[in-house]
């Protein structure tokens, strides 16, 4: 089921009002309603996944237990942690990696000059959301492997966390110390929350359906062909597809955000506006930023950090952003595009500048940005759409000659959309967006912090307007995360 | 949660107010004229309605109608004569032209391109074939006087039933209290246009909406196997021959518009056979720089209009001129007073 669909509009509301009615008694109850709602809301897709979630859950439950019972046998919880990071990384590997690495090792072969028939490859479909609540469950066991967490015995308690449907396909990536507890404990509605929650799933409505969803042809045709087109529209075309996949994606998990405080629930942020961020390092820090948070703690933390020698650093932010880049998707675009991050993070990291924007954004003190602030942000901006080359293409072999096209064919023409739309509404549009974000730069958590409440209702009104301005009934709805 | 609730619906009602100012102000909506059927049983619009058809989102297609007093969208008014030179142009909403502004449609263009000549477009969204001709059939006092008629012939779609019957049940559908309303609160009329009710209609249907969405914009060619088109093309064919002998068709002044590129060698065989005119528009529109149809619709754009306008005059000049006075049409009356060139 997809948040944007006329489905959720039903399915919301109604176990909304279940939740703090009927089931309101006390929180078990509660949990059972979640656990029926996210299974509903996940088989909608495909029901035949449930066994697999449902498997997943059950061996990380399990497993949790017994990496808890040997504690004082740091060797035996090893094992088990093992055991939970074979399970879940095997699962990825079958229904995600498998025939990635078998038509790469076939490839291969073939450059050696064998010639070689791929006949092992599996007819299967990715599992929506595989990649999010694998690496969930896994921090659950990692976790408590580092004793930072003692494991549930509630088991309905456990379902309900690996399960919790408003971010369960495609984030936030929450860590059970944040997520299991509130699952935990009796919760109670608060108006703030449910207000609060409301106005973040209006926001995130729009950057998706009006965002994202009315770029999304513009960019399809340009990737799709790219052969004919002119250097500036190349160039265009990337620029929308970094505002598309920005929109698409924090408006998903905003959705999520504001879903889930509607169940008394506070989600980590994933999104704190990373189109206005000053160098690499600063972008990480604020895009996907529950990803790159999980890949800190489970990964680089544990390989060192930068607490190692300068080398093994730069070796492990290289992992890092490898594994980042794998984590996309099963090509080797993906692990490209992770390269050129880990390129691009390399020389801010040596300069010692990686935690220079951590704690403060764009103008923090100022209405205006300095000039100096505008270009690192167009530097960053460029550099990250670039990236994004290799992120959209379908092949690298498209990527390069993508690029090839931009620096060979450096001419301009006026870009006609293709279904015949007048681009300047476009062009406006990002242009409104972009300055709407800057004036709300400060806290991702509320886009509507206006003290009138006329002007918040007028943003309101504009919103729901420009939703219905740019509704498009024949686009495909679905998001761009979910196929990771 | 009461605080909640009660909240909620108020902002959403003053949104929903403020949504129905907002596409009242920019007149986001379309407007859809009524329709009836008249004692003839022809389908038609109340005359005496004049508006606006709106199309797309954001007013991309913004056209100014006319319903004359004969019930069709035209700056004209139908009063056929023995004098002078006139052509009855039926169709569906292609020749209703709701997408183009009345003092600017394809009869408009016609009349501009050959002074003198009047254009009486019946047009009207849904008509096929039998519709047409039942059409032309019922009102043939004012046919009889009228020198050239043209149908425009959509193949794929108007020629699927053998017989007309006036469609009461669409009438009573369009007059009932849900489209009234949907016609009085324009947001929801404009809510409509735009596609947003279709979502809520397939969930009442038990559809999944969002599947049949996928790759809408690249998978929308569908192949027909050659027996199941022989099949529709012989049925077609016979549909054909069973409307036109239940209601005639005057082969001396009638002919057929159509686009050979959709319409079967089979019945364009028959009417080359037959002896039927056709006018066709195919080779202007595959030889024009310039886009034919609307950005949002198949319908035709002003240049689309334009070339059909420039189509049907090559036709006459060159099918109902008098030979021993070129440029001078031929009137199906051989009325000897001349025909009026202003």
């Amino acid at each position: 089921m997809l948040f944007n669909s006329i489905e959720f509009l039903v399915f919301l509301p109604t176990v909304f009002l279940l939740y703090w009615t009927v089931f309101n008694k006390n929180q078990k109850y509660q949990n059972i309603l979640i656990i029926i709602a996210s299974y509903l809301f996940y088989g909608w897709w495909d029901w035949r996944f449930l066994l697999l979630i449902l498997l997943s859950t059950m061996v990380d439950y399990y497993v949790g237990q017994r990496i808890y019972s040997h504690q004082d046998k740091q060797k035996k919880a090893r094992y088990w942690l093992w055991a939970s990071m074979a399970f879940n990384l095997g699962l990825l590997g079958v229904f995600k990696y498998y025939n990635f690495f078998i038509d790469s090792f076939v490839d291969m072969v073939s450059q050696a000059g064998y010639q070689m028939r791929s006949v092992w490859t599996l007819q299967i479909i990715l599992p929506v959301g595989i990649s999010f609540y694998t690496f969930q469950t896994m921090s659950y066991s990692f976790d408590i492997y580092y004793k930072k967490l003692e494991p549930t015995r509630n088991l309905i308690s456990f379902i309900a966390f690996v399960s919790f449907f408003p971010q369960l396909v495609a984030g936030p990536i929450e860590r059970a110390s944040n997520l299991l507890s509130q699952i935990d404990k009796k919760r109670s509605f608060t108006y703030e929350q449910g207000s609060s929650g409301i106005k973040l799933i209006l926001w995130g409505l729009f950057k998706k359906l009006v965002i994202a969803d009315s770029l999304a042809p513009i960019v399809d045709d340009i990737f799709a062909n790219y052969a004919s087109y002119p250097a500036s529209t190349l160039i265009m075309g990337v620029c929308l597809f970094s505002f598309q996949v920005y929109g698409d994606f924090s408006g998903y998990t905003d959705i999520a955000i504001g879903t889930a405080k509607l169940f008394g629930i506070e989600l980590m942020s994933n999104f704190k506006f990373p189109n206005f961020s000053r160098n690499i390092a600063e972008y990480w820090q604020r895009w996907h930023v529950s990803l790159s948070t999980w890949f800190r703690h489970y990964l680089y933390i544990p390989l060192g950090g930068s607490r190692v020698t300068k080398y093994k650093s730069l070796r492990n932010i290289c992992i890092i952003f490898l594994v980042s880049g794998l984590w996309h998707g099963a090509n080797w675009t993906f692990i490209i595009w992770g390269a050129l991050h880990a390129l691009f993070y390399i020389p801010v990291f040596l300069m010692g500048r990686n935690r220079t924007y951590a704690d403060n954004v764009i103008a923090e003190n100022t209405y205006l940005p300095s000039l100096k602030e505008l270009l690192q942000v167009a530097v960053t901006f460029g550099l990250v759409a670039f990236s994004r080359i290799f992120f959209r293409s379908q092949s690298v072999t498209d990527a390069f000659s993508y690029i090839n096209r931009i620096f060979t064919d450096f001419t301009f023409s006026s870009y006609v959309h293709p279904l015949g739309y007048r681009m300047f509404d476009f062009y406006l549009l990002i242009a409104l967006f972009t300055v709407y974000e800057y004036l709300i730069r400060k806290d991702e958590r509320n886009p509507f912090k206006f003290n009138s409440r006329y002007t918040r209702l007028f943003v309101y009104t504009v919103l729901v307007m420009g939703i219905l301005l740019f509704y498009d009934d024949g686009i495909n709805r679905s998001f761009i995360y979910f196929q990771f | 949660m009461r605080k909640f609730i009660l909240k909620s619906v108020l902002y959403v009602c003053v949104i929903l107010l403020a949504l129905e100012g907002i596409v009242r102000t920019f007149h986001l909506y379309t407007e859809d004229p009524p329709r009836f059927i008249d004692e003839y049983g022809v389908e038609k619009r109340v005359p005496g309605y004049r508006g606006y058809a709106v199309t797309g989102n954001r007013n991309q297609n913004f056209s100014q109608f006319n319903i004359n007093s004969s019930g069709f969208n035209s700056a004209r008014e139908f009063a056929p004569s023995t004098r002078g030179f006139e052509i009855a142009i039926v169709g569906d909403s292609f020749i209703e032209g709701f997408h183009q502004d009345y003092r600017n449609s394809t009869g408009i263009k016609i009349e501009n391109l050959m002074p003198g000549v009047e254009v009486y477009k019946f047009g009207y969204a849904g008509y096929d074939l039998a519709n047409q001709l039942h059409l032309i059939h019922a009102y043939r006092n004012q046919f009889e006087l009228i020198d050239q008629i043209v149908i425009y012939l959509n193949y794929e779609n108007d020629l699927n039933r053998e017989t007309y019957t006036p469609n009461h049940q669409r009438i009573a559908m369009l007059a009932s209290p849900v489209f009234r309303i949907r016609d009085h609160i324009k947001l929801l009329s404009y809510v409509s246009k735009i596609g947003i009710m279709d979502s809520f209609k397939g969930l009442a249907v038990g559809g999944n909406n969002t599947a049949a969405k996928k790759g809408a914009y690249r998978n929308n060619i569908m192949v027909e196997s050659e027996d199941s088109r022989n099949r529709k093309d012989s049925l077609r064919l016979e549909n054909f021959k069973r409307l036109v002998s239940q209601y005639g068709f005057d082969k001396s002044k009638t002919a057929i518009l159509l686009d050979t590129r959709k319409t079967s060698n089979v019945f364009l065989n028959f009417c080359s056979v037959e002896g039927i005119d056709i006018i066709d528009f195919a080779a202007s529109f595959e030889a024009s720089d310039e886009p034919t149809t609307l950005i949002y619709d198949a319908h035709w754009n002003d240049h689309g209009r334009t070339l059909i306008a420039a189509e049907i005059v090559t036709f006459l000049q060159n099918n109902r001129t008098d030979p021993a006075l070129p440029g001078k049409l031929l009137t199906s009356y051989k009325d000897p007073r001349p025909i009026p060139t202003n």
